[in-house]
């Protein structure tokens, strides 16, 4: 029976201990709080070489071992690969170049995307990404990645595609051609790798050439970061085809002995006459400012009265 | 094993017994694991676009393929390892017994009710991932993926027999232990023979060729890294691995009710 007079006492015993139990919960997470943030702060501080520690497993090991999650762990692999590369350009903060990656010591993206693509051999993000960035790293792992992929995937004419590529930029036409000429008696290939093959014999290094190629690249690359790549790289061409007008009518404006303006301002009259490949027109910003195809101004060096790209704050790669 | 028989439909009363295990199936609230399942692919599917760089369809096949076949042996163990030892242990298999009903009927009920079970359990998880790959952008996929799902299901199957076939003979731990090592040897059992026959050694080679063709073959199942490629099982594939399965699910239960019929439960 309960006793009516001690029940106002119970739930006010209740409640206090809800209280107390809030209290120590509420305690409890700040305190968890503050101490994560103090250990955070105060980790110690790894070696770069940590995180180049080498692969544990090898993928040609592990394959038949992996209860036939292999191509999650391919996936594992890519994300690290992808993590990897991310982090090495975070440290670097913005002081990159495209073309030469080596600075950064991405020693383990070969291993990774070797091993992503010996799990799962049918990985073309994998071949189209180590195709993409390898060569600006390692141009032997670039090939061997991409070679693996066409004995693994012999009707995959973008690998051939991928490989011409890296043969292109190479500067190696002949090798790029026979390359692209492999890949266009595949069934199914488009027209464009014959035409590149022959391209490649006739005008190689030419921009029209660079142009198609990385054309062709954003609009059918797997992986965004080839797109991305392949984007930067368009901008850059069309930057240099609006360097090259911008340079000759700077050298036409001071060729009569008179000083180099102190900005493009006096320049602009005389591009308006001139035509860019494709019919593309020149841009200006909202200061009426030349800008390069990201959307930074030229820079003008008076010294040499030469425009660049603002290497500073333009995305454009640098040559 | 000098049982009476008893008179009426042997389907019927098997059916019945499959309809009651899968009825208690979900009162055990095993289907609670599609909540989590359901959690994780689309965890997935919002936030794999970024991480993979954009190949979220893939891995969401290998992720939820994955999940589907891991989820699908852990039912297929602790469920199956317990649909036999769990009537002994309560007593209840002498109310069964009582009644005109087989033990032969009463494993195969059993074991069909579990499979019934996984059944809906995986066309479930199935729907969910083939609605993620439709989040995702890749209706082909969600449409190529169930042939794997279907040789899922068949792997399952095959657990669960090995299961109850344990479970008719040993403790229920040791029954899971013997049934999950099955379920790790039977993946590995092809790679091993080609390691046996790399070897050199005949005894070695002996044994793990018996190895291969008494343990289930799973890797006649496996075709979750195709699936996530956009390949689709091909017909033999699919025809055999279910003829495979089919025949090794007879032998398991065959076993088990040879075992089960010579039990005491004194």
């Amino acid at each position: 029976m309960i006793n009516k007079a001690t029940q106002p006492q119970n739930y006010s015993l209740t409640a206090l201990r809800l209280c107390g139990f809030a209290l120590i919960v509420i305690l409890g997470f700040g305190v968890v709080f503050v101490l994560s943030n103090y250990v955070d702060a105060r980790r110690v501080s790894l070696p770069e070489s940590y995180d180049d520690s080498n692969l544990s497993f090898q993928g040609k090991r592990l394959k038949g071992f992996a209860l036939g999650g292999e191509g999650l762990l391919a996936d594992w692999y890519w994300m690290r690969a992808l993590q990897y590369m991310g982090e090495k350009i975070i440290k670097a903060d913005g002081n990159i170049n495209i073309e030469d990656l080596s600075s950064l010591n991405p020693r383990l993206l070969y291993p990774m995307l070797d091993n992503a693509t010996d799990l799962d051999p049918k990985f073309m993000a994998a071949y189209s990404y180590g195709a993409i960035v390898l060569p600006a790293i390692d141009r032997d792992q670039a090939v061997a990645l991409t070679e693996k992929g066409i004995a693994n995937n012999p009707d995959a004419w973008r690998l051939f595609q991928y490989l011409g590529y890296i043969y292109w930029r190479a500067d190696d036409f002949a090798n790029a051609a026979n390359v692209y000429d492999r890949g266009s008696k595949i069934n199914g290939a488009p027209p464009f790798l014959k035409q590149m093959s022959a391209a490649m014999r006739t005008q190689g290094g030419s921009r029209d050439t660079a142009r198609q190629i990385y054309t062709q690249m954003r609009n059918e690359s797997e992986d965004q970061q080839s797109r991305q790549n392949a984007e930067l790289r368009l901008m850059q061409l069309d930057s240099l085809d609006e360097l090259d007008a911008v340079n000759s009518s700077l050298k036409a404006l001071t060729a009569n002995g008179s000083p180099c303006p102190k900005s493009l301002a006096p320049v602009m009259p005389l591009l308006r006459d001139i035509k860019l490949p494709g019919g593309r027109n020149f841009r200006v910003n909202e200061q009426r400012q030349l800008v390069d195809p990201s959307g930074v101004p030229y820079f003008l060096d008076e010294k040499t009265c030469t425009a660049y790209v603002d290497g500073i704050n333009s995305k454009i790669p640098k040559l | 094993m000098n049982e009476p028989t008893p008179k009426g439909n042997v389907f019927g009363r098997v059916a019945a017994i499959a309809a009651n295990t899968f009825r208690e199936a979900i009162r055990d609230r095993i289907l609670y694991n599609l909540v989590l399942f359901v959690l994780l692919i689309t965890a997935c599917a919002v936030l794999l676009g970024d991480l993979t760089d954009g190949q979220e369809a893939r891995t969401i096949v290998n992720i939820g393929l994955g999940a589907m076949l891991l989820f699908g042996v852990f039912i297929s163990i602790f469920v199956g390892v317990g649909l036999v030892s769990k009537e002994i242990e309560k007593r209840t298999v002498y109310a069964i017994f009582s009644k005109p009903v087989r033990r032969a009927e009463f494993v195969v009920g059993k074991y069909l009710g579990l499979c019934l079970t996984l059944l809906v359990n995986t066309f479930v998880m199935g729907v969910g991932v083939s609605a993620a790959l439709l989040y995702a952008g890749d209706a082909t996929l969600s449409f190529s993926i169930w042939g794997a799902i279907f040789l899922i299901f068949l792997e399952l199957a095959i657990v669960t027999a090995v299961a109850v076939m344990f479970s008719t003979f040993s403790s229920t731990s040791l029954s899971a232990l013997f049934t999950f090592l099955v379920f790790v040897i039977g993946n590995l059992s092809s790679s091993l023979r080609d390691l046996g026959a790399t070897l050199g050694s005949a005894a070695t080679k002996l044994l793990l060729d018996a190895i291969y063709y008494l343990l289930p073959n799973f890797s006649l199942f496996t075709f979750r890294t195709e699936a996530a490629n956009g390949l689709v099982p091909n017909a033999p594939m699919l025809a055999g691995g279910f003829g495979y399965a089919a025949a090794y699910i007879v032998v398991v239960i065959t076993i088990a009710v040879a075992i089960f019929s010579r039990r005491n439960f004194k």
